[in-house]
């Protein structure tokens, strides 16, 4: 528990009405986007400055409180729950976009904006941000920078850390750094600005980040091909990239993700098709019809049985939001889910989506595969029920052989997700013991205390 | 607890549906101005969930959270898993109402707006025209429909009328050609149309009577129960039912040009319902309820371009606002759209953010005017990007708060409800 005392104090820097410690607002800071992990902060302070934030870590670090940064709280692996109580740093309320420099294709944020207000304050400028998590309407570009997120649209552009050039951070300690710059290019020592992206908000705060941007694409195109095989499917993805057109998306849904998106919203989906692909390409609009033609016949040729390209953005949007329902779809299904992160190399995707396939035989659970398969990260979600022990524990099993397979496949347990909670004991299992002291010494020397967000990643 | 969580048990299972993704927040005008979880679906559903685990009770910071919530039904519309957050928070309103009584969530900020005595008084004399309603008594004060108490607080907000509508039209109205009736309908005037908008009834008797319909106005009717269930009050939401289907019988369908009114009285089956006769007789009713703006397009089918504008309106721009009891209990977009692009001599601007709740919300504009304010104030903006000379929308509700944001923002545009502007 907190002391007292310190309430007090924190209310001078951020303000009484930016200090929240009743029971009711404790427990709805106790959460983030994963159905297992809960745990209540002490406080919740919602800074709107790096000084107010710099104070806060200071008094902590000298008390020894733990402090958890929180943007929308949309995080899948539970790295905003407040797992040790302390502080959580809401940082909601320090969103302002500082600036969209047009001419050097940059913009300056705070912490809390959320990406889908980003997205739109670019696009009336003419540019865009191309990482694109799913959850753009909640995720904010601390939180993204934090997990090092990436959504659909990494074939072709890659995830966040390739548009980050660089940060604000204030240490445990409260000291203020500034790594990284305003360039594109920028060899200055060691790339300290990559230590803090996807560092789950263990090593310090962002409080300022310089985003790089491209220009808005012109036109983009989305065609949908379908499959009575899921693992053709899983070629088709390479087959397309090694006849030399890369799609800006492509993104995989099976046949139970099909089925359950046609009962929550009918779209005419082939409810057959083992699988189905979605494709966007997107560029100047000559480039995109020449791709588009590409795929099609591509698809074709490898074994789709249909391939349908939208014929306005209405229907492109159509299929798109069919793929976000994706998601809920399986959490609404069933009352436990394992929604896995994994990521095998592109190549890899037809054996792994085979080895989930045997698996859900071999345990008698279902398993269903939705994901980016243009990138290798497949999230096969498996459905079952903490009440029913039996079925939970084949479940387990089958979830621990699924990612035991990926690494064998020389994939890695998480693509987007972050470590976090949820993934502690893969980690540990799985990864080099040398390296994780090196992570390790890192944390003691920027975080002698162990105060931000204590208890994750190992 | 000693409580029974009756009414909590029935909704969840729509609290069980949200999956935590977080997206409701990018939709929510409270959250938009506060960024705290407890503004937002996903908090107030995490907290409820507590409540039926056992893990929380109804304080009054709870009373807040749950009250703190315009039922805009944003959050819904945008959720992935389609979570009603609507159901989840009245129900938890009614909950708590149920186990503690209408007074613990209402009272702190009852007594807020009940210092000034000015308002007080006006609140008296209405209340007092309320009798028909309700026994004598300081109870039925907290039953004004909520727009209502909402006058005062330094507010402009239109008077209240001389002559209710109530006294001034007749029960039986025939049509005005003479012929035999070609529907016979319903006409539910609901409070603010009754006690505000007296002319706006006259209209819509008028516009139907005009076109071979019979209409009657049933004088048993009475208040929708918006602001009674909404606020948790379901044995009295459930009165109130039952005397508006007692009133309306043998009618084909039932019209109002409330859009609270319309949405509200379809949706006693989605609220109020505590066995299975209740669940039918308000299904039935339902069926019959007709918004003005649909039943003109879907139902009568009138030729939209013989419509004819009404002298004062040539030349001017008109935008829309939807009412949240249109667009998202209703999903009634399209019609109102059509009418006035048909409009000859009225032009048409689509303001941006057509669909954002106004900051009314019933009682929450009563309880939390400043945010009121701020949420307007987003509402405003859009009006002013169109450059309109009016605003339409077809909620009277809507219109009390437009209007007193429009004068607060010092803006030239007059509001009006959709059937002003016909002939
Ligand atoms: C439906 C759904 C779809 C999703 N789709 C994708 C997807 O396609 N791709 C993807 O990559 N992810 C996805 N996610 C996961 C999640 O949205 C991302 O991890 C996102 O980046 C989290 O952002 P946030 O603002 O919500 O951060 P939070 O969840 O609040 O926090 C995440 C982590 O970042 C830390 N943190 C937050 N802000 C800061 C800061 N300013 N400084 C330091 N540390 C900080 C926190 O301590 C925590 O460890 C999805 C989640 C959901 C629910
Ligand atoms: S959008 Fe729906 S599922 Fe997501 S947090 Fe909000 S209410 Fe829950
Ligand atoms: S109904 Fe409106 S105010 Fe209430 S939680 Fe949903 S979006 Fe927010």
């Amino acid at each position: 528990m907190i002391k007292e005392s310190l309430i007090g104090e924190f209310e001078k820097i951020v303000g009484k009405e930016n200090v929240l410690t009743s029971k009711e607002s404790l427990k709805a800071y106790s959460y983030d986007g994963t159905s297992s992990w809960i745990h209540e902060p002490d406080v919740v302070l919602f800074p709107t400055s790096t000084a107010e934030i710099a104070a806060i870590m200071k008094i902590a670090n000298a008390e020894k409180v733990p402090v958890t940064p929180r943007g929308g709280g949309t995080n899948v692996s539970g790295g905003s729950v407040p797992i040790q109580g302390g502080i959580v740093l809401a940082l909601a309320k320090f969103n302002k976009i500082i600036r969209i420099d047009k001419e050097n294709m940059t913009a300056t944020v705070e912490p809390g904006v959320v990406l889908m207000d980003l997205n739109m304050a670019l696009a009336r400028e003419g540019l865009f941000f191309p990482p694109d998590p799913q959850s753009f309407l909640g995720a904010t570009l601390g939180g993204i920078i934090a997990e090092n997120a990436g959504g659909p649209a990494c074939v072709k552009y890659g995830v966040t850390k390739q548009y980050i050039l660089g940060l604000e951070v204030v240490l445990p300690t409260g000291d203020v750094i500034n790594v990284g710059g305003r360039t594109l290019k920028n060899v200055v020592g060691y790339d300290l600005t990559m230590l803090f992206v996807s560092s789950e908000g263990t090593l310090g705060v962002v409080t300022k980040a310089e985003l790089k941007l491209n220009p808005m694409p012109p036109a983009r195109k989305t065609i949908m091909a379908v499959y009575d095989d899921v693992a053709k499917a899983g070629e088709n993805v390479f087959r397309v990239l090694e006849n030399g057109v890369i799609p800006n998306k492509i993104e995989l849904l099976d046949n139970w993700v099909i089925n359950r998106i046609e009962e929550m919203m009918p779209m005419g989906l082939p409810k057959d098709a083992d699988a189905v692909l979605l494709f966007e390409t997107d560029g100047i609009p000559e480039a995109v019809e020449k791709e588009t033609e590409k795929i099609v016949e591509i698809a074709k040729k490898y074994g789709a049985t249909d391939v349908r390209v939208a014929k306005d953005q209405a229907e492109a949007d159509k299929y798109w939001l069919a793929r976000r329902a994706g998601f809920a779809a399986v959490f609404g299904k069933a009352p436990t889910v394992f929604a896995e992160d994994v990521t095998v190399p592109r190549g890899r995707i037809p054996d792994l989506i085979r080895k989930c396939k045997e698996l859900a035989k071999k345990y008698a659970v279902e398993i269903v595969v939705l994901g980016h398969a243009g990138d290798g990260n497949l999230h096969p979600s498996i459905l079952t029920d903490i009440k029913n022990k039996d079925h939970y524990d084949r479940a387990v099993k089958a979830m621990d052989e699924i990612i035991e397979g990926a690494v064998e496949l020389g994939g890695v347990i998480s693509g987007e997700h972050g470590i976090g909670l949820e993934k502690q004991k893969f980690f540990r299992k799985i990864e080099n013991p040398k390296v994780i002291d090196i992570m390790k010494g890192i944390k003691a020397l920027v975080d002698p205390n162990n105060i931000m967000n204590p208890g994750k990643i190992w | 607890m000693s409580s029974d969580l009756k009414e909590l048990k029935k909704i969840e299972k729509d609290a069980d549906q949200c999956m935590k993704c977080g997206f409701c927040s990018f939709f929510c005008p409270v959250y938009q101005e506060e960024h705290t979880e407890t503004s937002v679906a996903r908090g107030k559903n995490f907290l409820v969930k507590e409540i039926l685990k056992g893990n929380q009770e109804f304080t009054p910071e709870m009373g807040e959270i749950i009250g703190k919530c315009l039922l805009c039904k944003r959050c819904v519309a945008n959720c992935p898993s389609k979570t009603q957050i609507d159901r989840v928070v009245v129900g938890a309103r009614a909950q708590m109402v149920k186990d503690k009584g209408l007074g613990f969530i209402k009272d702190f900020a009852f007594r807020k707006v009940m210092s000034n005595r000015k308002a007080f008084g006006r609140y008296v004399k209405l209340a007092s025209k309320f009798q028909w309603i309700f026994p004598k008594g300081e109870g039925n004060i907290r039953h004004l429909p909520d727009f209502l108490k909402a006058l005062g607080q330094g507010r402009h907000i239109p008077a209240i009328a001389k002559t209710f509508l109530r006294d001034q039209v007749e029960e039986v109205n025939k049509p005005q050609d003479g012929k035999e009736p070609k529907m016979r309908v319903g006409y539910f005037m609901g409070c603010a149309t009754d006690f505000i908008y007296p002319e706006l009834g006259k209209k819509i008797i008028d516009f139907l009577t005009k076109r071979g319909i019979e209409v009657v106005v049933p004088k048993e009717q009475n208040c929708c129960g918006a602001a009674i269930y909404f606020s948790g009050d379901f044995e009295t939401g459930r009165k109130l039912a039952k005397d508006n289907i007692d009133a309306f019988k043998d009618v084909d369908y039932i019209v109002t040009a409330c859009g609270t009114c319309s949405s509200t009285l379809k949706d006693y089956k989605v609220y109020l319902p505590d066995n299975e006769d209740q669940q039918k007789a308000y299904e039935e009713f339902g069926k019959k309820i007709k918004d003005a703006t649909e039943f003109v397009v879907d139902v009568m089918k009138v030729n939209l371009d013989e419509l004819k504008l009404k002298k004062e309106f040539e030349g001017k721009t008109a935008t829309w606002h939807d009412p949240c009891h249109l667009i998202r209990y209703q999903n009634i977009k399209e019609q109102p759209r059509a009418i006035l692009r048909a409009l000859k001599g009225l032009k048409f601007a689509e303001m941006p953010n057509a669909d954002l709740c106004c900051g009314m919300g019933g009682s929450f504009s009563v309880y939390h005017y400043d945010l009121t304010k701020k949420i307007a104030d987003k509402k405003m903006a859009g009006i002013k990007a169109t450059n309109a000379d009016i605003v339409v929308t077809a909620c009277p509700g809507c219109m009390i708060n437009l209007i007193d944001n429009v004068a607060r923002s010092k803006m030239p545009q007059k509001v009006h409800h959709l059937l002003e502007l016909v002939e």
